[in-house]
Parts: C-alpha cells; structure tokens; sequence
C-alpha cells in the first residue's frame, strides 16, 4: 500500500473521529451548562414556592416587650443578630442573583411575632418567618435601612432604635410549583385522551380494517400529523380549542384543557405507531387459535391482543410523557405563558417548559431559574428515556 | 516449482471453535483452471476466501498454517493485504455491482489505487468490458446504472471488475449459481478464454461445469481435501472411494 | 326507488345478528372506527381551521384598515410598517429567504457531521463504542428544543458574539444568523445520525466484500461504496432533517433576534424566521395582528410541503439514475 494511500485513509479515519466527538461533546456542553448554572437553585423550597411573591407591610403595636435571648455562637459570618428585637439576618442572592436580605432565625421571645399587618387590620396569619424577604426598615427618626446596605446595617440600625414605623417583607418568590402541577395536570388530561383514543385507532387499524385503499388513506392522515411542526399544532389549538373550551367551560381564556386537547392531538400519531407496531409483533397464530376457540373479534382482541401490545402502549406513554414535559412552541399558543400560582384547569397557568420560554424573554433574562427548570426537565426525560429502552429491552423479543 | 502460483502447507481454519479447515495442502499452478469442488458444507468455499484473505473479516476466524503466494506467506503479520487483494480477485457467488455507474463500477478499482488520468481509466474500462465479452451490450450506456443490467450482465461487470485490476489470479466462488443456463453458458465461455492470461480458482457446485472448464479438480469433504488431481483423471478415474461416491452422486 | 330498496336491504342485512357475541362486535367495531375518523380528521381540522382564521387579513377589511394585500405580504422585505393593530402592510417576503436560507444552511452544517458520525456508528466503533455513541445521540434527540434554545442563548450567543467582535463587528448580543445556524444544526444532528446510521447498516455487506476483494482499503471503502450504496437512505435523512429545521420555533426565537426587516445574508447580522415571526409579540387574541399570525403558519405549512415535494423529487432523481 502506497504511502499516499495510507495517509488518505487516516484523513478519512480521522474526519470520522472529529464528526463523532462533536455529538459528545455538545451533548456534555448542554449537561455542564444546565448544571452549573442551574444547580444552586435547586432545592426543595424551589419546589414548593409560589413563583409570585406575597409583599407585606408590618407596624409595631403600642407596646413593645423586647427579647433578651443572648447570640448563639456558631453564627456563620455573613448572619447578623439582634439581641433587642431577636432576630437574625443574612445576605443572600435572590434567583435574578440580586442582593437580598432573608430572616436567618427568629427567636421564640422576639417582639417581631407581634407585628400588625397596615394593609389588612384583621389578619391572624400575619407574621415575620424565617426565609422572609426584609426589603427596608422604615424608622421615624433616621432614614431607612434597605437591602442595598446590607444585613449588617439593617441589624445596626434595628439595635440603636426602639421602635420603627413600618417594616416591608415578602415571601421568597421564585418557586415553580404553579408551573409543576400545571404540567402534572397537563400529563394526566392529555393521556386520558390521547391513550385511549390513540389506541382504539391503532386497533382498528390493525385488527378490522379491511387493507385497502381507504385505511391506507386513514392511516396516511395520521402519519401526516407527524410532520407537522409543533408551532402549526399550537395555532390549532389557539383556533379550535381555545374557542372551544370558553364556550362549553367555565374558562374565558387559553387553559389547561386546550392545552391538554393540542397536545392530545400532537401525541396521537407517537401513539397509534408505537401501539401498531406492538401489534404486528403478535403472532396470527395466537388471533386464529383464539378465534378457533369460538371466541369473537372483540374477546380476541381484549383478551389476547391488546395484553401481548401492553408493552409497546407503555413505551409509547413514557415517551409521550416525555413530549408533554418538553413541548414548549405548541403550548405557548394552546395553553399561554402566564406563569400562575393558583392552578385550576380552566384557568390560566404555564408549563414548566413554556416557564423557562417565559424567563428567557423577560427583561432581563432569568438564565439561572430557566436552567434550574431545565435540569429538572433533563432529569425527568432521562429517566423515562432510559425506562423506554429496559422496557423494549425486555420485552421486544418475546415472540422471535 | 516454476509454475505453482499458491502454495498451501498445512491450512487449518476455525470459525470460534468449529474447524472449518482441517490440514489443507495444495499447490495451485499458474494460467490453469483449478476447480474445487464438494457437497456444500464442505469448506470450499472457505478455502478460496482463505486465499485472498477475505476470512480476515470474519470476526471468530483464526488460522493456521500457511499460505504462499509467490513464494510469500500471506499470512505473516507484515504482509499487505490490499496488495494482495488487488492482485487476487474475486467474483462473488451473487452478483455485486455498486450502485454506480457502469463505468464507475470497472473504473473504482483502478481509482482506489490511485489511477486519476481520464484517458488511463477509458483504456481500461474498455478493455476489461472487452475481455468480461460484455462491451459490446453496453456501449452506448457506461454512463447509466449498473443496476439496470441483466443477473448474467452484472455478473460480468463484476468479472470486467475484478480484470481492470490485471490480477493474476481469479477467484470465483460459485459465480454462476445464481444464474439461468443461458447466461451460464456465457460466463462458462468466458472463463474458457480467461484462462489464457490468468489463473482461475473456481468453486462449483455443478460436477458438469467442473468437468466442463477445469484443468485440475480438487474435492473437498468435511473440511478436508480428499482428492487433487487433473479433471478429466478425477472424473473418469478417481482413486478414492468417497470421490467416486460423490462423483457418482450417490451423496451430496 | 329500487336503488334504495337495495339499500335499505342491504343495511338491514348488515345489522342481522345472530348473538349477543355479534353485537357487541359489532359497537366494540363501530367505537374504534369512530376513534380512528377522530384520529384521521385532525389534519383536515388543521388545514381548514388555520386556513379559515389565516385567509381573514386578505379577505375582510380588518375593523377599517383595509384588507392586505397578498402579493405584497408574500414578497415584502418589511414584516410591520407603523404600529400593530394600525396598520395593514405585513409582509413575510423575506422572511420567507431567511426560513430558508437559514434551514439549508444547518442542513449543511449538519449533513456532513451527522453522516460521517453514522459512518463511524455503523462501520468504524469498537461495539462499545458505538453503543455508547448511539445513546449519546438518543438523549441529543430526547433534549426538549426550549432546552436548545436555553443552551443557544447561554452559550451559543455568547460564543457569536466574541467571535464577532474579533472581525470589529457589534452584533446585538450575539443574536444573529449564525447563531440560528448553530443551534438548529445542533438540534437536527440527532435526526440526521440517527438515520444515516440506519441506512449505512442496510447496506448488504456483499456489496463490501466486492470492494474489498478489489484492493480497496476500509476506508475506501466505506467512503466510496457503503455512503454511496446509502445515498437515498441519507437523502430521507436530509429531508426529515431540514422539515424539522423549517419548523424549529421557541429555540430560534431565543437566537434569531427577531429582525423587522430583510432578508439578512450576512451571518452576523439579527434575522427572523417563520416560526419566530409567530412567536414575536403576541398580546392580543382579536384583530390583525392575531389573525396575521395564522397567515404565516398557513405560509410556514406551504414552504414545508413545496420544500418536502422538492427534496422528494430530487431524490427519485438521484436514487434512480446512481451516476454520480
């Protein structure tokens, strides 16, 4: 073998290598980003947080009864107390990664569990927690002290006064729950529909039909669906179910049933194929011995069909899951970005999908949240991808 | 020893462990027809891939044993397989054309190698189509798909192909047996003036095309080599019984 | 009259049962044709749906600002002049260039590297290897494109835009052309690799060994004979890779910039597509510019069949004659 021969296969050999490196290495791009940048987010308050934060406006009473709890002392060094007014402040980041100011602990005898709340004299549930946001101290004295000056001046200012006009707390914004149980919704109505739906057709399809021409025609309108972009299937459900479900529900906007009804009609052709497909694999020995047996189509069907295809409906599911949570262009139209605390399914809310949609077109962007979320997401459909393949693993030669 | 073109000492081959090849020794001549032949099963035609080292490309194949071709072992870690490919070709069993164009079909070979000239590739296309007897069928059309001719005519494509190389050796391993008698006849025709200008190892398994084209026939049974001798006395005279059995179709 | 006698003998014929077995056959039978019309009608739904609300714009006079015109909308180089809901001059002209300037340009980037990693998959891995490649390419495909768009707006853009300055060039944030190209090159790979890598196994190995048995090296080939003998298998490849990139919406409308006006050749210039076109801006879910919006899906679903019938064609060409 010539000399130059050998050199044009390792440039060819090696053109292979740099083509294939590329995929793995973007894929581990995409994985160091989401979670570099998303991982300091993630913890459980993230998840049970509203994504609206409740602000506050809290006054003294009359009377005063000032704390006398000493500072424990293994207090971190960005954690600020009051021995006065018992109570502990640290400065933090908030989820945007702007300064704030978060009630460390708060001890048992601190005149601040008596505050009133300015806005609405008659709440009971009104009260400084540990996790709150302290945005500024208002004094009638000296002038405020805000978040931009830091925990330690706030805790400063607190100790060389004793009283204070009004002090302005929020929850601790920024939870995804709304968004969470939006998409749990979202996976629940979807399947009921497309599930049952999707797999009588793929039945039918496979166990009555005549094949001819017009089954063939049938089957090809499904199959179309399948190139359809997602954004064209949103504008369907913006034309069709939104119009839809305002005027047979209680709804007066885009909702999570028109949401469910898109992505339904998305998932069909992923369903019907994947159900089809486990239908082939079973033998016709097992549909003529049944039938032989004197059983009909439908017993036939229900009874030694349809148990043998369980597999493939399964995986069909898992990788319909998987679309639901990661479909963001359909929804945007079908279901709207309006990211929503109070989930009803005629109400308006969000995906967590279209969640992180919503944060990258704000002004500013919120990178770190949206790449929280998407580390959520990430995991999620990893987990059903990997279930897919142990599934179709186990299952996929059972008749061969 | 002149004349002898492969040498093969003490061949044995194994697929995983099943042996395959059981103690081979032959001495194939140059500008003959050596026919081997045997009831299927019975290593022939693992023998003619042994040769050009196409096992090479079956995972579980090990070997022992040598293989000379001119005068060099084949087999030695250092011997270059490509060069030994392009100067030992080979016609399938079915019909292998690329999916190209006629002319792209004879002209790769060449190409592989290195040959860009326009002018060398015309020579040589025209040539091997010429020496394949298949020329003048496809004259007009070099430009069109080799897919579109006839299992007989893509069958001497391939044969044109394995020529453009100028190998001095042809291997053929059952290179009619997907064929109708009218284009095996054909291709039988050819080999008879093939084998002027080279060497042709053919597996076979029709008796009658072994005696019909062969100078020297070779039986194999059960991964060994019974018989060797020149056709028309393994025919007519075979010193083995099982030869004879077989010979005689009693099996196979 | 006859003919409906018949008819009505017919069905009654039809409906005879003769046990409770046949009737239930025959509801369980009528319940799975009725889920598969359901099934198959989606499609008419859609056309007729997105057609009827896309048509509006150039057939009424839109609440007093008169209808728009259609071969202005289809060949103007200015999405909006004046403000929304004032004005009746969209068009999506260029936008139209732009979709697909920017869809074929991925499929550039992404053909070679998709089918010589298919190459590598099918032919050249150790077992292992591939196997772990081919999993790398299934979770690629199971990333969600608003994922995509994540990545492309943290990294992508970042990354366009020092390489932008480097030539002396302000791009505005890095949102451009290029970047539209990388990130949606990124997300057909997968399509693409997938593919080929079938259609490289199928190739009959005896086709190989013909090359082999000529003196051709391995590489030879695979680069020669097999990618060759793959040819329409890749082509569907490349076919279902760009209807994928044509239809590409919340990840390229995180990149693309959302220019107004064009087409933009330049790659580091903002662009728009279809998809993001839709996605820009949409408040209202009454007047023109809700009812435009359907009028570019209408068009986005137009580009996708012509580009589809286009590539389908051309591949009967190539797959047909296989002269190169």
């Amino acid at each position: 073998m010539s000399n130059k021969r050998k050199r044009m296969d390792t440039l060819y050999r090696w053109m292979t290598y740099v083509a294939s490196s590329i995929a793995v290495i973007v894929l581990s791009m995409i994985f160091i980003f989401v979670f570099k940048n998303g991982i300091s987010l993630l913890n459980w308050d993230l998840i049970v947080n509203d994504y609206h934060a409740q602000f506050y406006n809290g006054g003294l009473p009359e009377t005063v009864t000032f704390g006398t709890t000493v500072a424990p002392e293994d207090l971190d060094s960005n954690v600020y107390y009051s021995e006065k007014w018992g109570l502990a402040l640290e400065d933090d980041l908030d989820r945007e990664g702007n300064p704030m100011i978060t009630v460390a602990f708060i001890t048992a005898d601190s005149p601040l569990h008596n505050i009133n709340d300015k806005n609405n004299i008659d709440n009971e549930e009104f009260e400084l927690n540990i996790g709150n946001v302290v945005t500024s101290i208002k004094f009638n004295d000296k002038p405020s002290a805000l978040t931009v000056q830091g925990a330690e001046n706030m805790i400063a200012s607190l100790d060389a006064s004793n009283d204070f006009r009004e002090i302005v707390f929020s929850s601790l914004g920024g939870g995804i729950r709304g968004s969470l149980i939006t998409t749990l919704y979202l996976i629940g109505i979807t399947l009921a529909l497309a599930l049952p739906l999707g797999i009588f057709t793929a039945i039918y399809l496979n166990e009555f039909s005549k094949q001819n021409k017009i089954t063939n025609l049938l089957r090809s309108m499904i199959e179309v669906l399948t190139g359809v972009p997602s954004i064209v299937f949103g504008l369907m459900g913006l034309a069709v179910f939104v119009p839809l479900t305002v005027r047979f529900t209680p709804a007066d906007s885009a909702n999570i049933l028109s949401g469910s009804l898109t992505l339904a009609v998305i998932l069909l052709p992923i369903i019907i194929r994947s159900t089809e497909e486990s239908l082939k694999v079973v033998p016709d020995d097992f549909r003529n011995a049944s039938l032989a047996l004197g059983a009909n189509n439908t017993q036939t069907t229900f009874k030694i069909v349809l148990p043998s295809a369980l597999p493939g409906i399964l995986t069909a599911t898992l990788l319909a899951i998987g679309r639901i949570i990661g479909e963001s262009a359909a929804l945007i139209f079908a279901i709207g970005t309006a990211v929503k605390d109070d989930i009803s399914i005629f109400g308006k809310s969000t995906s967590l999908a279209v969640h992180i949609w919503s944060l990258m077109t704000d002004e500013p962007a919120n990178i770190e949240l949206a790449s929280t979320i998407a580390l959520i997401i990430l995991m999620i459909v990893l987990i059903l991808n990997i279930s897919v393949k142990l599934i179709s693993k186990r299952f996929i030669r059972r008749f061969e | 020893m002149e004349n002898i073109i492969f040498e093969i000492h003490n061949l044995d081959l194994y697929y995983g462990k099943f042996q395959a090849l059981k103690n081979i020794s032959l001495n194939i001549e140059k500008n003959k027809v050596t026919a081997l032949i045997g009831p299927s099963g019975c290593g022939k035609s693992t023998f003619l891939r042994s040769l050009n080292r196409m096992n090479d490309l079956i995972d579980t194949c090990n070997i022992e044993g040598d293989v000379l071709y001119n005068s060099e072992n084949v087999y030695n870690q250092k011997y270059d397989v490509i060069n030994l490919r392009s100067k030992v070709g080979m016609v399938f069993q079915k019909p292998n054309p690329f999916p190209m164009s006629i002319y792209d079909n004879i002209a790769y070979g060449p190409r592989c190698q290195g040959v860009k000239d326009k002018k060398t590739l015309d020579t040589i296309v025209e040539k091997s189509l010429k020496s394949a007897a298949l020329f003048d069928e496809v004259r007009n059309r070099l430009k069109e798909s080799a897919m579109g001719l006839s299992g007989g005519q893509q069958q001497r494509l391939c044969i044109a192909r394995a020529i453009a190389m100028e190998p001095e050796v042809i291997l053929m391993d059952e290179p009619t047996s997907a064929l109708d008698p009218i284009a095996t006849l054909k291709i039988e025709e050819l080999m008879n003036e093939l084998k002027k200008e080279y060497t042709i190892v053919i597996v076979t398994h029709s008796m009658q095309q072994a005696a019909r084209i062969s100078d020297v026939t070779a039986f194999f049974l059960m991964g060994e080599l019974i018989e060797v001798d020149e056709t028309n006395k393994i025919f007519t005279q075979p010193k083995i019984k099982e030869t004879e059995d077989y010979i005689t179709g009693r099996f196979g | 009259m006859n003919a409906l006698r018949s008819l009505k003998r017919s069905i009654r014929n039809y409906l005879r049962f003769n046990s409770v077995k046949e009737v239930i056959d025959f509801l369980v039978k009528s319940i799975f044709l009725l889920a598969t019309l359901i099934s198959s009608s989606f499609i008419i739904v859609i056309v007729v749906f997105i057609s009827r609300e896309g048509f509006i714009p150039f057939l009424t006079n839109n609440d007093g600002l008169g209808s728009v015109n259609l071969f202005s909308f289809l060949t103007g180089t200015i999405w909006l002049q004046g403000t929304a809901f004032a004005s009746n001059l969209y068009s999506v002209g260029f936008i139209i260039v732009n979709t697909l300037y920017i869809a074929f340009l991925s499929l550039l980037v992404s053909m070679p590297i998709g089918v010589l990693t298919a190459l590598f998959i099918a032919k050249i891995a150790p077992k292992r290897l591939a196997g772990f490649l081919r999993t790398v390419i299934e979770m690629l495909a199971a990333i969600p494109s608003i994922v995509y768009g994540l990545f492309g707006s943290g990294i992508v853009l970042v990354f366009v835009y020092n390489f932008a300055k480097i030539f002396g060039y302000q791009s505005k944030g890095g949102n451009s052309v290029l970047a539209t190209v990388i990130v949606l090159s990124l997300m057909i790979l997968p399509t693409i690799t997938a593919l080929s890598e079938v259609a490289i196994r199928s190739v009959r190995t005896d086709i190989e060994h013909g090359s082999l048995a000529l003196g051709a090296t391995k590489m030879q080939t695979n680069f020669k004979v097999v990618l060759t003998s793959a040819k329409s298998g890749i082509f569907t490849a490349a076919i279902l890779g760009i209807g994928r990139a044509l239809g590409e919406a919340t990840a390229v409308s995180l990149v693309a910039g959302n220019a107004r006006s064009g087409p933009t050749l330049n790659f580091l210039e903002t662009t728009t597509t279809l998809t993001s076109t839709m996605l820009q801006g949409l408040k209202e879910t009454i007047g023109i510019d809700y009812d435009i919006r359907f009028s570019v899906g209408l068009v986005l679903m137009v580009v996708i069949l012509l580009t589809n019938a286009m590539l389908n064609f051309a591949k009967k060409k190539v797959g047909n004659v296989d002269v190169k």
